[in-house]
This record gives structure tokens, C-alpha cells and sequence, in this order.
């Protein structure tokens, strides 16, 4: 076979039974690969009303078919379940090595149920697959736990999948790493694997990716290589990472400086790409076959934190612990923050974004030291955030509330509605460091259309608003119109978020990294069909690329419908719509804007053909794209969706 | 030395993401793996290093004094060692004796294989041309050495020049 290995490994923790399950032609064609794979799992397996800490309930490894292949940046691994933090659809991907090792093992996904009877973890060296003992590696940091894994197993070149404490203690943000420092961070897939007593998967392939016609893929990965040396947005990540975009999200004013009350701030460049590579940085990192190199490994040379070590951070990783708590003075404290998150292994976005919330709840008087156990929360208090990192890791004091999440801790905490104002989230789950007032509309419609949460940047990525000054011509190329490529417009919007959102969904089916297609623009649909068509040999089109993409956005989205959440929660939090933007820099560009989601709904639900009233997947297009079963599913839900009962907002579920 | 280039490793330039490794099996096998790949990468992702691995194109080559079938010998036309696949036996006697550990034995044939500098291509080494982050280069020694000595030195007098303000 080429290109996919043609096979799901399924380990059943509490059986202890491993069996191999083939991929037909048709399910391949269907859902292509990694995302695709896992959410079909779990629209299937995983009943939307079950806990999704119970022993029934899955999470899913997937990989796509050029992954360990030449194309650019193929390392990639998706990890899908349901949702602890939003009791909704959730799945996050991560870069390093252990995607294409998987792959060379010979596996297109893993699917892991149960929950063992004691901490485990999984051995797969090729055929053999084993469950091994690991309560000695119960709260170990993933750096420790790899030493020893690999040291027990005598091999120091093989890749894993590891949790840390925070996914041991099933927080409900806690990520999955693999390559010690990779994460796939957002909706709490590390929670779901502690549950199961799994700490990890360690996995040596020794295997190839078979390739059809290997004169076209080095015809067309020579191309796409040559392409990236010159590439804009390239250069920009490869010298000074995801941190690059803090110089220019202070000018364009979405910088979260103290939870999004502000967009700009003039101490930014402290915490700069330019700043970071003058003064901590260690090394660059490159994940499987990338051409970009966009990961840091950071050494702290100077002050309180001086000799951490840890790889990372990203822009999204750093923000969170640093400006949106307050904390932008020195930012040593900010790469120490980081670091923690990482370490115990939690989601540095949701970690950040609770605390901020609680700093807001706080200075607002809704909480005062009687509920934090004694800490002041004031913005900037690294002392204090310090501490409570680990106490949400460990689920300790106040930290074991803000390891609920924020929407979660402002019921816990009996806040009423104005806590929830404060949590900027939306289906449960909080917005990453952008915010849509300055980042671009595009973004916002994403937030409030997101398929894993509501809320996250990645679901669609339509940096054809961000950088789409740098490319001239590409938004005309792609959307057929040049005025989209200005972030605050709504001009254009709603369809680049549908374009996007499909085409973002079939690279993460691909399992290839976005900065390859949606950052840096190197890497377009007609090449992903070109390297596709060469690795597996198919005959597939770009129309086949949107229509699979659209057929598991829907899926997706399916998902929530059962759980009754649709056009009600298509909702971005209240800051962004009713505060303007106040003034941080004098030179920053959007000082006064309000973000304005109702008029581009509207649309982006024509697009979609999701039900005006109701904001579910329409019959029509559901059974265009061949998802007859969820038609059956959501029929009798929509009457119900519309009925008195269920007409109250939800904020998460389970 | 074939056309008086020669494959270069800068380690400290190296960010492990193994397009060398899988342009290499490409263009040799036809398919991308880490085990037919002429050249290896080392990582160590705790303390996030990375080392690149190939073929220095020895000289004296140990590989090929030690083989017994004269399989792996010096091509005196092209000026590199290369290994006759026809008259390898698959002793393993030239991945023993590499002291770079970048000889391996072929899954398929049982015969060993090595780095060729991609013969034939136009562009040179797939390894040097796709490496992103210039680790792997594919020049004279000769100038590569030059320009070597030049940016050290420059260090040097910029790092004594901060000592100097500072």
C-alpha cells in the first residue's frame, strides 16, 4: 500500500487486548487520514452524554497519509476525544517526530480505551506492541520520563507520547507531548489519557513509507523546498520563532495584555523574538522534515530562574503566563512560566488565560484572598503565579477550582454572569493569546465557529488575513478578491473562514504542518493534491479536498448538535463586541475597534448550509456528503433545540 | 574529491528535522524511511540538540580496506569510495569499520549502502539542497574552510570589543 500504513492499532487498557484493524480503500477516501480518522471515532464510540472521563470513552492518535514522507513538515499527530474541559468535540495536534515514527511503525492511528488497573504505558516496536508497567513514572515531568523509558528500553533514538502530572491528576486542560516538549495543548486530551492510567506511548519504527510515483514527489518536494528558502514568513519563524509575532501584534494592537483589556503595551519587545534570540536562546529546533524550523530551546541565563532549560516557548505558549496576567517586566519570569506549564504538562494558553480570569475576578472584588486561600491575585504577580501553577497541576487549594477550567471555576465560585464575563471563552474553552479586535475579523468568526470548543485559532488559521500583504495577489487567487488581505474588514470574511476552515481540516487529515499553508503560504491546495496524488497514487482533486474537509467540519459540528449546542453559542465573549479597544502604544493601529460578529454569521452560515434557526449541519449537505447517519441523528434534535427547555446559553457540557 | 566539493556538517547549525534523511531514502529507494537514508541525524530533544551524520568521504576510507571483495573501493573517476552493490556479499565488515556509523545494511537486499553524493543530480546532494537551516553543505573545503576562518575570527573581535565596552 502506498502512503498509509492501512492499519489502527486499538489497545483496550482494562482487557489488556491489542488488535489490528484494517482501513479499507473507501474509509481512507473518505476521511484521508489522522483528523479525519479520529473524529469519526469519536462522532462513533464516544456517546456525546458520556464522561468524558469514563473508561468508555477514546482518544485517538491519527497520522495522514504523507506522514514520515519528504513533503514539507510531515510529523504531525493529531489527538482527538471528547473533551474534558468543554464536555464537547475536542482534538489538538503537535509537531515533533513521533507522528512520522509512528507511521514508519505502521500505523495510521492509535485508538486507546479502558483504564488499566495501574499506571502503564505502551511499547510499540513494530509489529510487537506491549503494555509495560509505569508507576514508577507516575508524577514525572515528560523530560524525566523519557530518560527513563528510554534508558529502560535501551534505545535513546526512539520517539513518544508522554503526559505529565497535570494529565495524571486529570486537570481539565492538561496536553499530551510527544519529543518531550511538542504539545498538542488545547481541549485537555492529557486529562483523558491520566484517566486511563496511560502515561505514554513509546514507539520505534523501523519501517518506509511506500511511495507510488517517487519521480513526481521529488519533482514536487524539489519545488516546494527551493520555494521556502525565499519565503517571507520562513525566515520570520526560522530566526526568531512564533515570537515573531509579538512586535506586530503590539502594533496591530492584539497583544492580551491583562486578560484583553488592553492590546498593546509599550514593554513588548521584552518578550520579542529579537529580544528572545539575543538572550536565551539555545538552539533552534526542527520537527519531522520541516523546511521552516520554527521551534526554540531556551536557556535562562540571567536572574531568579537563571539555568532553566526547556524547549519552547511559541507565541501562544508565552503570552498567556506573561501579558495576559501582567507580567511583561522582566521576561525571564515569562520564559520560567513556560517552562512550569510545560513541565507539568498543562495547556499554557488555558492555564494563562484562568489565572487572568481569576486576577480580573479579583480586581473586580468578586473574590478576594478568603477564596484564593490567601493569594493576591494582582495583575503582574509572579510570585504568586508561580505558585499556582503547580497547585493547578497538583490540584491543590485554589488551584484545584482553576483546574476546572474558568467557566467551570466561575459556577464553582458562584459568580454568576459577571464571572463568566470575565473567562473569554466561549463553548467552554478559552481564546488563545489573539484578540479579534486586532488580529482580524476572520479570526473572530473562527472563534465563534470553531469546531473544538468554540474558540481557537487553529480551526481555520485564515492567515490570508495576517499575512496576506506579504503574498500580493493571493487573496485574489484564493477568495477572488484582494480587500480581504486587511485584517479588520469584514469584507471577504466569511468565506475565507469557509475556505479555510475546509482547508486547514484536510492538512490536519494530511497531517502536515499549517505554518507550511497558512502562515507561509509556500505550500498551496494544488500542491497538496500534487504530493498527495504522487505518494498514494489516487487520483484525488482539489474539489475532493474541500469536500472532505467540509465533510468533517460537519461531523464535527454534528457532534456539538447532539449535545445541544449550535447558533446560540455561535457567540465571541462580550469584550470583543461591546468594549472598543483602548489606546496601549501610540503607534498602535486599531485603537477603538469593536469586533462585529452578527453581520458575518449571517453569511458564513449560507455557506455552510447549517440551519438558519437552529445553526445545525442542514439535512441537504449532510447527506451531500454522504453523512446520511448524522442526518438520522440530529433530525429529531432540532425541534428540540428551538424549544423552550434547552433555550438557555450553555457555556460547557457533558 | 569529485569536483572538488565535498559534503559539510555544521552541528551547531543542525535543527534535526531530518529533511536530509528523507530526501536521501527518496532519492535513493523511492520511498522515505529512516533506515535507507545515507545520512543519520542524532537528536537529543531533553536538552534540545541535534547532530547531523553523513558520509565525510575519507581518504583513507576504513570502509574500503576492509572490504573483502573490493565491493566498496574508491571510484578514482568521481573520487569517492562507493559500494558495488553486485559484488557485496553483505558482510557488514565496511558498516563496522565506518567510524562515523553512517554505513548501513540494506532492508530489502542485505547488501550495504552508502552516501554516493547523489550521483547524477543536477543540483547536488539532496541532503545539502533541501537542509533549511544551511547545517549540510555541499562545497569546496577549501572555501568553506576560508570563510570558516573568517566568520571565528570576526567573533572573536566582536566578542573582545564587547568585553571592551562592557
Amino acid at each position: 500500500m502506498y502512503g498509509w500504513a492501512g492499519q489502527r492499532l486499538r489497545v483496550d487498557l482494562s482487557s489488556g487486548k491489542i488488535t489490528k484493524e484494517p482501513l479499507s480503500y473507501e474509509y481512507r477516501r473518505k476521511w484521508m487520514g489522522g483528523r479525519g480518522f479520529n473524529s469519526d471515532i469519536i462522532y462513533n464510540e464516544v456517546p456525546p452524554h458520556l464522561d468524558p472521563f469514563d473508561p468508555r470513552a477514546r482518544v485517538c492518535f491519527g497520522v495522514g497519509p504523507v506522514s514520515g514522507t519528504a513533503a514539507p513538515s510531515t510529523g504531525r499527530v493529531t489527538v482527538t476525544c471528547k473533551s474534558p474541559l468543554t464536555g464537547g468535540f475536542g482534538d489538538s495536534n503537535m509537531g515533533g517526530h513521533w507522528g512520522a515514527e509512528l507511521k514508519y511503525a505502521g500505523y495510521d492511528q492509535i485508538v486507546v480505551q479502558g483504564r488499566a488497573k495501574n499506571p502503564v504505558y505502551i511499547w510499540i516496536d513494530d509489529d510487537k506492541v506491549e503494555i509495560r508497567d509505569a508507576r514508577h513514572l507516575w508524577g514525572k515531568f515528560p523530560r524525566e520520563a523519557d530518560q527513563m523509558i528510554k534508558e529502560e528500553l535501551g534505545d535513546e533514538d526512539i520517539h513518544m507520547m508522554l503526559i505529565g502530572p497535570a494529565g495524571e491528576n486529570m486537570v481539565r486542560f492538561a496536553c499530551t507531548f510527544n519529543d518531550v516538549w511538542r504539545a498538542a495543548g488545547r481541549t485537555g486530551t492529557g486529562g483523558v489519557i491520566g484517566s486511563k492510567n496511560l502515561k505514554g506511548i513509546a514507539t520505534r519504527g523501523s519501517g518506509t513509507v511506500k511511495i507510488a510515483n517517487p519521480k513526481a514527489m521529488m519533482d514536487v518536494c524539489n519545488r516546494l523546498r527551493q520555494v521556502f528558502k525565499n519565503d517571507p514568513m520562513k525566515i520570520g519563524l526560522n530566526v526568531y520563532g512564533s515570537l515573531c509575532l509579538i512586535n506586530v501584534a503590539n502594533r496591530d494592537g492584539w497583544f492580551p495584555w491583562r486578560n484583553f483589556q488592553g492590546g498593546a503595551h509599550p514593554l513588548a519587545n521584552n518578550m520579542s523574538g529579537e529580544t528572545h534570540a539575543k538572550t536565551v536562546l539555545k538552539h533552534r529546533e526542527g520537527c519531522f522534515a520541516c523546511p521552516i524550523g520554527c521551534g526554540r530551546f531556551t536557556h535562562i541565563k540571567e536572574g531568579k530562574w537563571a539555568g532553566e532549560e526547556f524547549g519552547g516557548p511559541e507565541y501562544e505558549h508565552a503570552v498567556p503566563t506573561g501579558p495576559r496576567v501582567g507580567i511583561l517586566e522582566d521576561a525571564n519570569d515569562i520564559w520560567h512560566n513556560a517552562r512550569l506549564t510545560n513541565d507539568y504538562g498543562m495547556d499554557g494558553i488555558e492555564t494563562g488565560a484562568v489565572i487572568s480570569a481569576a486576577m480580573e475576578w479579583y480586581e473586580k472584588g468578586l473574590i478576594t484572598t478568603k477564596e484564593t486561600g490567601g493569594l493576591e491575585l494582582e495583575w503582574g504577580n509572579e510570585e504568586v503565579v508561580d505558585k499556582l501553577i503547580p497547585m493547578i497541576a497538583t490540584r491543590q487549594g485554589f488551584g484545584a477550582i482553576l483546574a476546572e477550567g474558568g467557566d467551570r471555576a466561575a459556577d464553582k465560585l458562584g459568580l454568576g454572569d459577571e464571572g463568566h464575563y470575565y473567562t473569554i471563552t466561549t463553548r467552554g474553552m478559552s481564546l488563545p493569546g489573539d484578540d479579534p479586535r486586532g488580529l482580524g475579523f476572520g479570526y473572530g468568526l473562527s472563534f465563534a465557529m470553531g469546531t473544538r470548543g468554540g474558540c481557537d485559532h487553529l480551526r481555520s488559521l485564515c492567515c490570508l488575513e495576517l499575512s496576506g500583504a506579504l503574498y500580493p495577489g493571493l487573496n485574489t487567487k484564493i477568495l477572488g478578491d484582494e480587500r480581504p488581505n486587511k485584517p479588520v474588514t469584514t469584507v471577504g470574511k466569511p468565506y475565507m473562514v469557509y475556505y479555510e476552515e475546509n482547508q486547514k481540516t484536510t492538512t490536519d487529515c494530511l497531517q502536515v504542518c499549517c505554518f507550511t499553508t497558512h502562515w507561509s503560504y509556500a505550500v498551496l491546495t494544488p500542491d497538496q493534491v500534487e504530493y498527495l496524488n504522487a505518494v498514494t497514487g489516487l487520483e484525488f482533486t482539489e474539489e475532493e479536498f474541500q469536500e472532505i474537509g467540509e465533510r468533517i467540519i460537519n461531523l464535527e459540528r454534528a457532534y456539538w448538535a447532539r449535545l445541544m449546542s449550535g447558533a446560540r453559542e455561535d457567540v465571541v465573549p462580550e469584550r470583543f463586541t461591546k468594549e472598543p479597544m483602548p489606546q496601549g502604544v501610540d503607534y498602535q493601529t486599531n485603537v477603538g475597534v469593536v469586533f462585529p460578529l452578527s453581520e458575518m454569521l449571517k453569511k458564513y452560515y449560507k455557506y455552510r448550509d447549517y440551519e438558519p434557526g437552529t445553526g445545525f449541519p442542514s439535512e441537504r449537505k449532510l447527506k451531500q456528503l454522504g453523512l446520511d447517519y448524522v442526518a438520522k441523528d440530529l433530525a429529531p434534535l432540532r425541534s428540540k433545540y428551538l424549544s423552550e427547555s434547552e433555550k438557555k446559553k450553555k457555556k460547557y457540557y457533558y | 574529491m569529485s569536483n572538488g566539493k565535498a559534503l559539510m556538517y555544521n552541528q551547531e547549525k543542525c535543527t534535526g528535522c531530518r529533511s536530509c534523511v528523507v530526501g536521501c531514502s527518496l532519492y535513493h529507494d523511492g520511498e522515505c524511511g529512516k533506515v535507507t537514508s545515507r545520512v543519520a541525524v542524532v537528536r537529543n530533544e531533553r536538552f534540545g540538540e541535534s547532530f547531523v551524520v553523513g558520509c565525510d568521504m575519507c581518504t583513507d576510507a576504513p570502509c574500503a580496506a576492509v572490504c573483502p571483495t573490493g565491493a566498496c573501493a574508491m571510484d578514482t573517476t568521481a573520487g569517492i569510495t562507493k559500494i558495488n552493490a553486485e559484488k557485496c556479499i553483505g558482510c557488514k565488515e565496511c558498516a563496522m569499520a565506518c567510524p562515523f556509523g553512517v554505513i548501513n545494511m540494506h532492508y530489502k537486499t542485505g547488501k550495504a549502502f552508502k552516501c554516493d553524493l547523489c550521483e547524477g543530480r543536477d543540483a547536488g546532494p539532496v541532503c545539502a539542497d533541501w537542509c533549511p537551516s544551511g547545517a549540510i553543505t555541499y562545497a569546496s573545503p577549501n572555501i568553506a574552510l576560508k570563510a570558516k576562518r573568517r566568520t571565528k575570527l570576526m567573533e572573536r573581535l566582536e566578542a573582545a570589543k564587547a568585553g571592551e565596552e562592557g
